[in-house]
């Protein structure tokens, strides 16, 4: 990965920029190099920088300052939230600011009646579902990370998770955001209508993975938890089955909560990591269908038929205990994969689910090729795959053999119709397979939406977009001796 | 008017104004060039038109994958056909507003997009911009590109398709759009409250829309129209979905949310169309208004403006209000207060040229949105001012 020349014109000035923050925000400047160091990387810790400064703003008005001064003296701004992206969204610059927002974490209000949650950005996802389960509501998206992971970090990546066919991501489930402007002006975009009249300025900025300015407030919409939930457990013969499967389900006009996907590697390992009770099969589906009693059942009497019609057997967890142990094996899926190698990477792409049997076998092909292990697990709803590459970097050349792995996997996606990243970002990670993905007058278009905004191009520089000096390719959650970074959060 | 009939005519088309400094307007079925600005040339002239009619058809279908691709100009009543042959529906319902705009052209998707023109059924799966996944297009450089995907999760890049949804034609020629798809129930049942005030028939709609019962459309009709026959002084119209065994669980527990009588309507389907359409508008002379608003200021809002004629969807989320050219500021500055805004759907040419579609922005979201439009057609050329 190549990082940005830093400016050494900056680094020379340092002292006078940690003075000038420290009068914007005299009790959140970390400029000593202890402090420094624990910001030096997000939750793709393969990559790291620690930054020129980090201030942590308590209120809007203060990031606003300090984006005036910054943009006033040429200084680049990396935004961060909880720090939890698997795509180096919020790897530092040693030349920039790094900017935290974990200090604004009130929720503003709650408005039942018109069903949103008014909040700071460094309130956790999970926070916000918390302040309203009570009554009965929840907060829909639930990113792995949802204990840790920032509701304004979610806007910049816009942000996914297990139930998004259903559901949708991020940009369906927020109503609007006040937003820092590059400039240091304070915009909102949407409000509790959802919308603003004239362009969609809210869904440009929701996924602008923190390029385009600073979210400082979001209005979040809240949805009525479904009073039954039920959990099937479907195995099949072989892959093929499976796939056959998830596209009859949705063909019968059956939308499941969720519907997850395991290959036989994946669910070997995990059943003799926390023995779900996982069969021995060549896939695994596990679906959820929720909503009202009978709307369940007749999801559910749906479901079992089409799986019997396709030769799979299905079991129901027959109480709520079995169904958290289904959801356990699942859950743990990347720990049990930790068992298999010293290292691992994550990859994120999304493929139209009629390809998954030709990505399977071409990524069996591949593997042979780099002779490196893998396994699959899969978001086979909307098609959003999570191959995880089993490597040992202490083996010379595994980890460059398991990042061009990955590269190809991704490449693979793009390939058969799909995209580089269905939930996790481009941020450095993939920035430089953009190009694998978009053609240049598509990329165009979109950087020309950048300098709209962000003339300077001090926003998150580096990430996103590839340079064209750009010499290596890779994209992964690199993890090492099974430590996830970030390991005390579940990732799935 | 210049008719083009793939992609790379739109180009050719777009690189010959640019050369000429020629701004132009962007036509389908024309069905919604009632709505906006007036357009002209520095002249005052009209502008020449640029038909995408034969921009048309189904280019993918794909049932299993929940993904449709199309032209543009492919007619509405064809897409929701193709699609209702399957048992799925665009999410956003799309509506025609030929008959309220006094048009006799043919409501195409791409127009349906462009003026982020949603029927009820919004309610339940979002507006345009919500299952819009990826599109093609011209931009004001004669440049041909495309954004977003055609799968149904992505996050690679900006989300170019939620800004094309309400531009009206102000940042690139579509050609083609894809779209994420949703099941159509095999039952449903509009239910109705008959004869209950504006404020305690929104109560109800909230309570509804707040449930479990993920409704498929909820909205206010005063009485007095010619939409329903006698409800008093208005009606909560209920629409639930799904099989038929859920169906009847749904409907008794809505009742329980309801606390009064309700009845079945016999032609639901009929109704939510006339509603989605604006057929209630359609006979009137009256200025036409949408007002996005939170919901439960919907009934403040309607006791303030006390529209003569009007009908609250999306549980309140969005007025329809018919109302005298002079009440355009007060509009405008009660829906503001709301925290909401208004849309001008159909006024004079004078009224569409002072007020435009949207209220005016504060300075700096007005100045972020001239830069994106610049960033797309930095000549001005498509559809200038309409906006």
């Amino acid at each position: 990965m190549k990082f940005p020349v830093s400016d050494t014109a900056i680094l020379s000035r340092r002292d006078e920029i940690v003075a000038r923050l420290r009068e914007i925000v005299p009790d959140g400047v970390v400029s000593d190099q202890s402090g420094l160091a624990t910001f030096d990387c997000d939750a793709l810790s393969t990559y790291r920088q620690q930054p020129l400064v980090c201030v942590l703003p308590a209120n809007r008005e203060q990031v606003s300052a300090v984006l005036r001064y910054a943009s006033a003296q040429g200084i680049p701004i990396v935004p961060r939230g909880s720090g939890t992206s698997l795509s180096g969204g919020a790897l530092p610059r040693e030349d920039g600011i790094l900017l935290g927002l974990g200090r604004m974490k009130r929720i503003l209000e709650i408005d039942y009646e018109n069903g949103c949650v008014v909040a700071e950005p460094g309130v956790t996802n999970l926070a916000i579902t918390k302040a309203v389960e009570a009554q009965g509501f929840y907060y829909a998206p639930d990113p792995s990370s949802q204990v840790a992971c920032s509701i304004g970090g979610n806007v910049a990546e816009n942000s996914g998770g297990l139930h998004c066919l259903k559901y949708g991501l991020t940009t369906n489930n927020i109503l609007g955001v006040t937003f820092v402007l590059p400039d240091g002006e304070i915009v909102r975009l949407g409000g509790k209508s959802g919308s603003q009249g004239g362009l969609d300025l809210l869904g440009l900025v929701t996924g602008s993975e923190g390029l385009l300015g600073v979210v400082v407030e979001v209005v979040a919409r809240i949805l009525r938890k479904a009073p039954v939930t039920r959990t099937l457990l479907a195995s099949f013969n072989t892959v093929t089955d499976a796939g056959a499967c998830v596209a009859a389900i949705i063909a019968d006009g059956v939308v499941p909560a969720a519907m997850e996907f395991m290959d036989r590697r994946c669910a070997e390992a995990i059943e003799s990591y926390n023995a779900p009770g996982y069969p021995k099969a060549e896939a695994i589906l596990l679906i959820d269908a929720d909503g009202v009693e009978a709307d369940v059942a007749d999801a559910v009497a749906r479901i079992t038929a089409i799986v019997a019609r396709i030769g799979g057997t299905a079991q129901e967890a027959t109480d709520e205990k079995a169904r958290a142990r289904m959801w356990a094996g699942r859950k743990a899926a990347f720990a049990a994969m930790g068992k298999l190698a010293p290292d691992m990477m994550c990859m994120d792409g999304t493929i139209p689910r009629h390809a998954l049997p030709e990505v399977l076998a071409e990524m069996d092909t591949l593997s042979t090729q780099y002779g490196l292990g893998f396994c699959n697990v899969f978001h086979a709803g909307d098609g959003n795959l999570h191959p995880l590459i089993l490597f040992d970097v202490d083996k010379p050349g595994e980890l460059e053999r398991a990042e061009a792995f990955g590269a190809d996997i991704l490449r693979l996606c793009v390939k058969v119709g799909g995209v580089l990243t269905g939930e996790h970002g481009v941020g450095i990670e993939k920035r430089d397979l953009m190009t694998d993905m978009f053609a240049e007058p598509d990329l165009e278009q979109q950087h020309r939406i950048k300098c709209a905004i962000d003339p300077a191009g001090l926003f998150n520089p580096g990430k996103v977009f590839p340079t064209l000096s750009a010499c290596i390719e890779q994209g992964h959650l690199h993890v090492h001796g099974a430590q996830m970074p970030r390991s005390d959060l579940p990732r799935f | 008017m210049v008719g083009v009939g793939s992609e790379a005519e739109v180009e050719e088309f777009v690189r010959a104004a640019r050369a000429d400094h020629a701004p132009f307007e962007i036509v389908a079925g024309g069905t919604r060039r009632g709505v906006g600005r007036p357009m002209s040339n520095s002249l005052g002239a009209e502008l020449p038109v640029l038909d995408v009619s034969g921009l048309t058809g189904i280019v993918k279908y794909e049932p299993e994958e929940l993904i449709v691709t199309a032209a543009p100009g492919t007619p509405l009543s064809e897409i929701r056909a193709a699609l209702a042959a399957r048992n799925q529906c665009l999410g956003f319902d799309p509506a025609d507003w030929s008959a309220m705009l006094g048009s006799n052209g043919t409501a195409t998707l791409g127009g349906a997009v462009s003026a982020d023109a949603f029927g009820p059924g919004r309610l339940r799966h979002g507006a345009a911009r919500d299952s819009l996944l990826g599109f093609r297009g011209v931009n004001g450089m004669g440049e041909s590109f495309r954004a977003g995907s055609k799968v149904v999760k992505n996050v690679t890049g900006f989300d170019l398709p939620k800004l094309v949804c309400g531009a009206f034609g102000t940042l690139c020629v579509l050609t083609e759009l894809t779209f994420r798809v949703y099941p159509k129930a095999s039952h449903a049942i509009t239910l109705c409250v008959g004869d209950v005030t504006p404020e305690d028939g929104l109560a109800v709609l909230r309570r509804i829309a707040h449930s479990a019962l993920e409704p498929a459309g909820l909205f206010y009709l005063p009485g007095g129209t010619s939409l329903l026959g006698d409800i008093g002084q208005g009606a909560a119209i209920i629409r639930l979905e799904g099989a038929e065994a859920p169906l009847a669980q749904k409907v008794a527990m809505a009742h329980g949310l309801i606390g009064g009588p309700a009845h079945a309507l016999g032609d639901g389907d009929r109704l939510f169309e006339a509603v989605r359409n604006g057929a209630l508008f359609a006979g009137s002379d009256l200025d036409m208004w949408r007002i996005a608003l939170p919901p439960a200021e919907a009934p403040r809002v309607i006791k303030t403006l006390n529209p003569s004629l009007w009908l609250g969807d999306l549980a309140g989320g969005s007025l329809w209000i018919g109302a005298a050219p002079a009440a355009a500021a007060t509009i405008r500055a009660v829906a503001t207060k709301a925290d909401g805004h208004a849309m001008l759907l159909r006024a004079s040419p004078q009224s569409r040229a002072s007020l435009g579609i949207y209220a005016p922005q504060p300075p700096a979201l007005a100045m972020m949105a001239r830069n994106i439009k610049a960033a797309f057609d930095p000549m001005n050329l498509l559809n200038p001012g309409r906006l």
